[in-house]
């Protein structure tokens, strides 16, 4: 079985941080943060932040003043992991003003994961005008809703979407939206050069998955590169690609959290490997590209971890803000070349991270 | 007393041992259902890993509700005119049906026990209790006031 080895970090203070032969340096941006999710820069280097119980926040970029954007979200279900996932900007923001925001939709006994588009007016006071443009399949229970978002070169929106726990064989039915990523046109209609044709489930784009957590575009590699949370072991770094079967829950590197094999398999012809996998889990939640680096922020493992793509492969990532003690719920990149990070805690921070080698 | 202890070590382990057996072919055939091969071989296996990793999980809970279902069944018993052992067969499966409920409620995944997301697998693990009450019974032979008249025995 594959195990990442993960570096061990010394000398790694608040604000001014020594990590082997870089300097990194810590600012906080905003506090207070209930359970934050995503977050989203705006053209002028000002932030969206999501919390899961529904509110979404202007982070103003010179001030630091933190106000919440009023919008009314159409049916939002907010209960365990279920609530306000994320936020992204449509692609003609600097025209249309179109911000897209993830979240679970419905009730405990029939919910799924939805995505709602609104206009965002000129004072980042409202978002307005919301409109529904997708809802997957609908389930019970208050777990694995995937989430995230990204935007691919034509346009076209990236969702990921989770298997709902209990749903976990739907992520091979692909009538189902459970345990997929699916591609989908601004509006929401159907790409027609997407690899499937099902009538229940047209927009899937890969399927197999169990709760993705991270997915971002890398325009100088031209691929998509995700993670998703295993079981107990078995997180995984995936290069997403049409069609594709990624595995679960035929194949995987965890085992059920009551020590059960979901699978005795770990490799199945006509499924995609994962590039890395994280055993024991680390429960990875935010991936960003930033400056040609992969940064992974993590839940559980209560880190980043930066990747670095060395002859044509990612390499063993490197741990940074181990000592902090804190869950990262997200990262982004910003366009002041800084990086951003969210931690996840009913009381947590965005930070701005500086790196200098 | 000790006689108790032992059925009741017994009952956890032997209950526990067949609820991975059972549930690890329920799994298997989740996987067969999408056309995956899992030969005999393969199949041993994993049954054998689930014995060594999925049972200890289970005896925590069936051993948790059987401290609770176990003196009922026993008082229940003692207040009919004959021994039957189908008090504790009884008991054994609602206290581990309830704690089924209970552990569902409490921990953040809708259904822990991945085969109890089905009606069939859910009386399959159910049954593993009543299998525990069982066994308890008869290696403790507490049921049996009638015949030897073993008034002073205690749960």
């Amino acid at each position: 079985m594959k195990t990442l080895s993960f570096g061990v970090l010394s000398l790694l203070f608040y604000a001014g941080v020594a990590v082997a032969d870089e300097e990194i340096s810590l600012s906080v941006i905003a506090e207070n943060l209930k359970q934050p999710w995503g977050l989203a820069q705006l053209p002028d280097q000002s932030w969206l932040v999501t919390e899961r119980g529904g509110r979404l926040l202007h982070i103003d970029a010179t001030t630091n003043a933190t106000q919440p954007v009023a919008l009314k979200l159409p049916d939002l279900f907010v209960q365990a992991q279920a609530g306000l996932f994320e936020v992204v900007l449509a692609p003609d923001f600097e025209q249309s003003r179109k911000v897209y925001l993830s979240y679970a939709c419905g009730s405990a006994s029939r919910n799924t994961t939805c995505v709602s588009a609104g206009t965002l007016d000129p004072e980042m006071t409202q978002l307005n005008d919301l409109e529904l443009i997708f809802s997957g399949t609908y389930k019970e229970g208050a777990a694995h809703y995937g989430g995230r978002m990204t935007w691919l070169p034509d346009s076209t929106l990236l969702l990921t979407l989770g298997d709902g726990f209990d749903y976990r064989e739907q992520a091979q039915n692909l009538d189902s939206y459970l345990g997929k990523i699916v591609r989908m046109r601004g509006d929401g209609s159907v790409p027609e050069d997407n690899p499937f044709k099902h009538k229940e489930a047209p927009l899937t784009y890969s399927y197999g998955h169990r709760n993705v957590q991270g997915i971002v575009y890398d325009a100088e590699r031209d691929a998509i590169w995700q993670h998703e949370h295993g079981p107990r072991g078995g997180d995984e770094l995936n290069k997403i690609e049409a069609g594709k079967n990624y595995g679960w829950p035929l194949v995987t590197y965890g085992i059920d959290y009551t020590g059960a094999y979901v699978s005795p398999l770990q490799k199945l012809p006509g499924t995609v490997q994962p590039l890395l996998q994280w055993t024991p889990s680390l429960a990875p939640a935010g991936l960003a590209l930033h400056n040609g680096d992969l940064w992974v922020a993590h839940l559980a493992g209560q880190r980043l971890q930066r990747f670095q793509f060395v002859d044509g492969k990612w390499q063993q990532p490197k741990d940074f803000l181990l000592e902090r003690e804190t869950r990262y719920r997200a990262v982004a990149s910003g366009s002041d070349g800084r990086l951003y990070i969210l931690e996840d805690s009913p009381n947590a921070k965005l930070i701005a991270l500086t790196s200098e080698k | 007393m000790i006689r108790i202890a032992i059925a009741f070590l017994v009952a956890l382990v032997v209950a526990s041992i067949t609820a991975a057996i059972i549930q690890t072919q329920f799994n298997i055939a989740a996987l067969q259902d999408w056309s995956v091969e899992i030969d005999w071989a393969l199949r041993k296996e994993a049954t054998f890993h689930d014995i060594i990793n999925f049972s200890p999980t289970f005896a925590i809970i069936l051993g948790t509700s059987l401290l609770f279902s176990l003196p009922i069944a026993y008082f229940i018993d003692r207040r009919r005119p004959t021994a039957e052992p189908i008090w504790f067969v009884v008991g054994g499966a609602a206290g581990l049906w309830v704690a089924f409920l209970i552990v569902d409620a409490l921990l953040p995944m809708p259904t822990l026990i991945a085969v109890n997301r089905t009606i069939p697998g859910l009386m399959s693990m159910v049954a593993c209790g009543a299998f525990a009450g069982y066994v308890f019974a008869r290696i403790s032979n507490i049921s049996s006031h009638s015949s030897n008249g073993s008034e002073g025995v205690t749960a």
